[in-house]
């Protein structure tokens, strides 16, 4: 165990996590947190509400049993710097939230915490794209590669 | 090549297995959660609109957030429109970010107990503005009570009562079991809407239901 493998379990499950809530809880909670930050036409918005709690929960679980690793990475990368760019908006307009209402009723973090955050997050997912080798320890892209090297030998 | 291509397959495999996985644990959790939401009985007392009313709404508010104000001035509207559309139930769930939030659900149950909730209900929302950002909103609320012609020796002693914490605690249990998580959340014949947008949306779709 290292400590990108490390980096690679926290951001898989923080992204579990986050999914998960929304998923258990009805569409509607995510769906008002949605409507709150105004920046996607109407009705985007019940579609971002039902598909982006799955997305989170896929890249989640693919990122934790590692696999297609180098393209869950990138997948991250795009939510996040999504979230990002919604969050940072609703800063700008100063629009009426003090909270971001991206772990539901368990987690509260103000907007600043949140680009904050996503910010790390992103940058962290550029360093684990670039060392993919290590990252890739304890992972099902491991296991099938070296299953498709013993076969070629 | 041949063995490149059948892990590939493998890995497409795999990958069909965890979607599937996933989806049916999901799935099986949240519909383990729906069946737990349960609800409880109506207060009286905290209910308006015509008792045969095809569209009944039951509402968990917070009087200190704005968008609760909003989404109560939406209803009071509506129902004055549409008189015997709506079956209205007020349940409290005052949200810890609002530091008057407990405070007003108090004096609003206290309201309640002298048969004047709706009125103190509409002084809260329609003067709002007036009294959430007081570091002390207490004068206000004696203000409306006074306004709303209730006995003010009568809500002292109410507000010393612990029991009116426990009905309030009560409501907010019972929005939790129902996932309330912002407010307003109301549930229109059972099915969830948050906010006033998804409130407006719903009410318009049952009332073209209605018209068809």
């Amino acid at each position: 165990m290292n400590l990108y493998v490390l980096i690679r379990f926290f951001i898989g499950f923080l992204f579990i996590f986050s999914g998960l809530e929304k998923l258990l809880a009805p569409y509607q909670n995510f769906l008002y947190v949605i409507q709150s930050y105004d920046v996607l036409p109407d009705g985007f918005e019940t579609a971002a509400a039902l598909s982006s709690p799955w997305i989170e929960l896929f890249l989640g679980v693919f990122l934790v049993v590692g696999l297609w690793t180098q393209w869950v990475l990138t997948g991250v990368r795009v939510l996040l710097a999504a979230f990002i760019f919604i969050v940072s908006q609703a800063i700008i307009r100063k629009l009426p939230l003090t909270e971001c209402g991206c772990f539901g009723e368990f987690l509260s973090l103000p907007l600043p915490v949140v680009v904050a955050l996503d910010s790390i997050l992103w940058v962290l997912t550029v360093f684990l794209s670039r060392k993919i080798e290590i990252v890739s320890f304890m992972s099902l892209d491991n296991y099938f590669n070296e299953k498709e090297s013993k076969s070629a030998r | 090549m041949t063995s490149k291509n059948s892990q590939f397959s493998n890995k497409v495999m795999t990958t069909w297995v965890i979607v599937v996985v996933c989806v049916i644990a999901v799935l099986g959790s949240k519909q383990f959660c729906e069946s737990a939401r349960t609800r409880s009985q109506s207060v009286e007392s905290r209910v308006k609109g015509d008792e045969g009313a095809p569209v009944r709404i039951m509402e968990f508010m917070d009087f200190q957030c704005p968008a609760c104000a909003s989404g109560a001035l939406y209803l009071k509207q509506f129902m004055v429109e549409h008189p015997r559309a709506v079956r209205l139930e007020m349940k409290y769930f005052p949200l810890p970010m609002h530091r008057h939030g407990m405070e007003s659900a108090r004096y609003a149950e206290c309201a309640s107990r002298q048969g004047k909730f709706w009125l103190f209900h509409d002084y809260l929302v329609e003067r709002q503005t007036q009294w959430k950002d007081l570091i002390d909103a207490r004068p206000a609320f004696m203000l409306m009570a006074r306004d709303a012609a209730m006995d003010t020796k009568q809500l002292e002693v109410c507000l010393r009562d612990k029991s009116i914490d426990a009905v309030i605690l009560k409501d907010k249990a019972e929005g939790k079991k129902l996932a309330v998580t912002s407010t307003p959340s109301y549930f229109v014949n059972g099915e969830t809407a948050v906010g006033k947008s998804q409130l407006e949306t719903k009410l318009k779709a049952l009332l073209n239901d209605s018209k068809k």
